[in-house]
């Protein structure tokens, strides 16, 4: 037991603020991507990361004024009802810093960190076009300059980002392209003098479209490759309202979120001087991959800090009101209810501030993985969960007196934006199976191709696997464990997943090869196991430290960790089943069959039930 | 004859025995008779019906003349004798004058035939065949309801027990036509609509969306314009084409490089109706020239290719079909009133129009199901080969595409 103590002190020793190092090696492939292989990388995952205690104070800090301004001067129903946020209320953010979390300080932000930055945004999201406003205005309206511009350009531009004087905004969709960035029809051509670009075409759907002064744009452009051939390729520029020829229409009529301004953006014949692109020529493309890539993992807090709001409102009036002579607390379905809101926020937190604690250690590991799962369970938990607190409070939670219809239409446009969950599901699983596969390929062909001896040891584990087998990844030892004795179910749980899973990977990769890419139901499916693996190890990682140092509740941090476990290893083993080959369980050539009869005559095919024939 | 028992036996049965000749006709010649009136026969019509209104243009009155005849039937039923002859005639005269697909003209024929003497009594009775000659004439009545399509009714169903009663042949097939002919009537996933228009325009726009079965494919028709020749104002031959989105694309990577076919006449039947078409293709392309190259920047979320170096193993090659043989493309379809290559010519001038690769792509005529030679590939749409008149087709021989086509 006081080896647990001792590793989670020495854990908490002073970690590097806000300053990134540099890069010296190739990006470690983190956490996630090991999965795939069967391996669990436990360095990266145990133990739990933590901040030093001047970053604590720090951080707590800004969250007081924070709150305070968001309990007091922020009314979040009006911003719903006008469909508009006050320019005081954006001058108060401003004045609180929130324009700038992630800037450095040299350029007037306030330099957070990844999990400070989570921090905050756990506040943030209390009102989500408020929200929605600032992600689009720094995670992606103004990463592109953090991370790809030039020393000018961040000069130039950072100081009125940070202050929130300038908005930024990100325009890369348009009408026909989403996701296919090779549909992109908005152009940017070289003057003849060389010093600029004419940018022509329009954007569409663009957060802060008409407050933002400073907008990154994805246009294509050609460029003459070293072997002579002319090709069209996609470049980021920072364009400025004040250029010229950057008009935007009128602001839509959305479900959700309808304080954030979100519109087209026209450009004709802007001129863009070539000192504003972004990266270089050409090389857009990544720009806007790397972008896209970071933000996603403060979705996991944000929506962990709607739902303990929404527990507390939510249990005070289950507890206050009586049907039947009872309260609503003392039946089983309500009471099911709040676990499972309890159980997501949890794992959303513990997800969240993992990835984010990831990210922040030196050598800047690739997270994108691991921030692309976040996303995905948290954008789905919070839509379940806020539906049930709307289902606890029955009539009244559908009135608009009540706040948590506004929560719900909120919340549902976190499964689209900033990637749909199916296509980072896609990405998710796709990564994973490129990455085990480089590793697995020549001994998958060494098998294809008949080497006896390899084939008679494939066949003996495969044995050894259906008739039982002990799997040990060294996590839940006697002395110097990473994982805490009241654990021990959930981590033998999680140890049996990842070696099923990793052995699943190989049969998917031998089955399918590089095809796999078509079969997108198994895709989800493996996507689907590896995010509840992740959950399950943040999960674990977070209570096995809650219990090791003695914070506050910490045997309920267990409960919650033992029953998430629980749920996701059945659903994980159910999944891996289905992907086995001829497996009773799997649907999914009913399911294509039955869809792509519907999709011939494009409408529903059965025959009313009150049909007769005579 | 007084031997009931004697006419219940068939006549021709098991190979020769059967019931005693009767004197005077028989049953099957009855039948034979050649019809005289277009009005059933029964063997002493009665002649004092001057009240009765029999249209005399019979064209038009073919249902109602039918109608009558079995008024007057059931007014005076007539004889015991010779009601299975009846009602073969009936059978025999219902598709001339129309009534064939209408189920109240069967059920009033049925009410004709006489309830409970045809119900064999007991089970000992059921055991020798009884009644075989009426229960094959209700079976011939089902028969020819099946041949048209016509379901049963409630009441056919009542009329039949009543008749032949219950465990009969009739009964039996009667209950098989309710399981089977909703099944079948249901059977074809394209179904041709009720009234098909009459050979021409229209019949060529509905018989090349039969083919296309692409919902977006866009029909066009082309109004090619008189020659130089043609006198001003000369009905010119219609030309009706197809093509959708995705076939436009195929057409424009096929690239001018590789000539497109015209092939045709193909023969498409309407029911009885037989329409021509002609098809653009062009041949199967080297795999790798058939998809774009990949291109690693192609989507902004997920990887769209993997980089691995392994394949799909066999057992899971849900693509691969012995019987499949590679064809090439097919770009557009047509049909025209004539099937000269001047028309085809004029059809692949209004392509052009849409497909703007056509105008360098050569385009060679295999008019006459290929016979022609291909001749050197010129450019453009100005080819003049020899191309073979196609071969006459003859409809197929069935006696009731004749009927189909009296019916209207």
């Amino acid at each position: 037991m006081s080896g647990f103590l001792v590793r989670a002190l020495r854990a908490a020793l002073p970690g590097p603020a806000a300053v990134r190092r540099l890069r010296t090696a190739a990006p470690r492939p983190a956490y996630a991507k090991e999965l795939f292989l069967g391996a669990l990388r436990k360095e990266e995952v145990f133990p739990y990361p933590e901040i030093s205690n001047e970053e604590l104070q720090e951080i707590n800090q800004f969250v007081g004024p924070v709150e305070k301004f968001f309990a007091e001067e922020v009314d979040s129903k009006k911003i719903d009802r006008d469909a508009k946020i006050p320019p005081e209320t954006l001058k108060g953010l401003g004045d609180l810093g929130l324009f700038g979390m992630q800037i450095p300080e040299e350029y007037g932000g306030l330099g957070l960190s990844n999990t400070m930055y989570a921090r905050l945004g756990e506040i943030i999201s209390l009102d989500g076009s408020i929200a929605v406003t600032l992600a689009a205005h720094q995670a992606i309206g103004l990463k592109g300059i953090l991370i790809t511009g030039t020393d000018e350009q961040k000069a130039k531009y950072l100081p009125k980002l940070a202050s929130g004087e300038h908005i930024a905004a990100f325009c890369l969709t348009e009408p026909g392209s989403g996701s296919d960035a090779a549909s992109i029809q908005t152009r940017a051509t070289l003057s003849e003098d060389g010093k600029y670009f004419l940018l022509n075409g329009s954007k569409v759907w663009i957060s802060n479209g008409g407050l933002a002064s400073i907008f990154t744009v994805f246009a294509r452009t050609e460029i003459v490759e070293k072997d002579g051939q002319v090709k069209d390729k996609i470049t980021a520029f920072i364009v400025e309202r004040d250029f010229g020829g950057v008009t935007h229409g009128k602001p839509e009529d959305k479900l959700g979120i309808r304080g954030s301004n979100t519109c087209e953006v026209h450009f004709e014949n802007t001129k863009v001087p070539v000192e504003n692109v972004l990266g270089e020529v050409g090389g857009g493309f990544k720009v806007a991959m790397n972008i896209l890539n970071s933000g996603r993992f403060s979705m996991g807090s944000a929506s962990a800090g709607m739902i303990k709001k929404l527990i507390e409102m939510t249990a005070e009036h289950a507890c206050t009101r009586k049907q039947f002579n009872k309260k609503l607390s003392e039946f089983g379905l309500i009471q099911e209810k709040f676990c499972f809101m309890a159980v997501k926020a949890y794992v959303m937190e513990s997800m969240a501030y993992l990835t984010a604690g990831m990210m922040d250690r030196p050598g800047l590991p690739d997270c994108s993985v691991e921030a692309a799962m976040v996303k995905v369970f948290s954008s789905e938990g919070a839509w379940a969960c806020v539906s049930e607190a709307l289902q606890i409070l029955g009539g009244l939670g559908y009135m608009k007196d009540y706040p948590y219809e506004r929560y719900l239409r909120d919340s549902r446009i976190l499964l689209i934006f900033e990637g749909t969950n199916e296509i980072l599901r896609m990405y998710i699983a796709l990564t994973g199976m490129q990455h085990a596969g480089k590793i697995l390929t020549d001994k998958i062909k060494e098998i294809k191709k008949g080497n006896i001896g390899l084939a008679l040891q494939e066949l003996v584990n495969k044995v050894r696997d259906s008739t039982g087998r002990k799997v040990d990844y060294g996590i839940m030892e006697e002395r110097g464990g990473l994982v805490h004795p009241s654990l021990q179910e959930s981590g033998k749980k999680l140890e049996e997943n990842v070696y099923y899973f990793g052995t699943t990977v190989r049969g998917l990769l031998t089955r399918f090869g590089k095809t796999i890419v078509d079969e997108q139901l198994a895709l989800k499916r493996v996507s689907d196991i590896v995010i509840n693996l992740y959950a399950m190890t943040a999960a674990i990682s977070r209570a096995s430290r809650s219990i090791s140092i003695g914070l506050r509740n910490h045997d309920h941090d267990v409960l919650l960790t033992n029953i998430f476990c629980s749920e996701a290893y059945f659903k994980n083993n159910y999944a891996l089943a289905q992907l086995q080959k001829y497996a009773d369980e799997n649907l999914d050539d009913y399911i294509k069959k039955a869809a792509k009869q519907i999709l011939e005559k494009r409408a529903y095919l059965c025959s009313h039930p009150l049909d007769r024939t005579f | 004859m007084r031997l009931s028992w004697a006419r219940a036996l068939p006549l021709r049965l098991w190979g020769g025995c059967g019931g005693p000749k009767m004197r005077g006709v028989t049953g099957i010649e009855w039948a034979a008779r050649p019809m005289c009136r277009s009005s059933s026969d029964a063997p002493e019509p009665p002649s004092d019906h001057g009240s009765q209104n029999i249209p005399r243009d019979e064209e038009q009155g073919g249902p109602a003349a039918f109608a009558a005849a079995l008024e007057e039937l059931e007014r005076a039923p007539g004889r015991r004798l010779g009601r299975l002859e009846l009602v073969a005639a009936a059978l025999a005269a219902m598709p001339a004058l129309g009534v064939a697909r209408q189920l109240d003209a069967y059920n009033r024929l049925l009410r004709l035939l006489p309830r409970g003497p045809w119900v064999p009594r007991g089970p000992l009775h059921r055991l020798f065949a009884p009644f075989p000659r009426q229960q094959e004439c209700g079976l011939q009545v089902l028969e020819q309801m099946e041949r048209y399509g016509v379901m049963p009714d409630a009441e056919t169903r009542f009329l039949l027990l009543a008749v032949f009663g219950p465990r009969s042949r009739p009964v039996r097939k009667c209950q098989r036509m309710l399981y089977w002919l909703p099944r079948m009537l249901h059977a074809n996933p394209y179904p041709l609509p009720a009234q098909l228009p009459p050979p021409g325009l229209a019949a060529a726009c509905l018989g090349l969306r039969r083919i296309a079965n692409d919902p977006d494919a866009r029909l066009s028709v082309y109004q090619p314009q008189p020659e130089q020749g043609d006198n001003e104002g000369s009905t010119q031959p219609y030309i009706v084409g197809i093509q959708s989105a995705e076939q436009q694309e195929l057409l424009a990577r096929h690239g001018p490089e590789h000539p497109v076919f015209v092939e045709g006449p193909f023969p498409l039947w309407l029911r009885s109706t037989r329409l021509f078409y002609y098809v653009l293709r062009g041949d199967p392309l080297p795999p790798h020239l058939r998809e774009p190259p990949p291109d690693p920047e192609r989507s902004l979320y997920y990887p769209l290719y993997l980089d691995l170096d392994l394949e799909r193993g066999p057992w899971d090659d849900d693509e691969f079909d012995v019987n499949e043989v590679e064809e090439g493309p097919v770009f557009a379809l047509c049909m025209a009133g004539t099937g000269d290559q001047r028309t085809l010519a004029k059809w692949i001038a209004g392509l052009q129009q849409t497909n703007p690769v056509l105008g360098q792509t050569p385009v060679i005529f295999r008019l006459g199901d290929g016979d022609s030679s291909a001749g050197s590939p010129g450019d453009g749409d100005a080819l003049h080969l020899e191309g073979s008149r196609a071969a006459e087709l003859e409809p197929p021989e069935v006696a009731w595409g004749r009927r189909a086509q009296g019916e209207g």
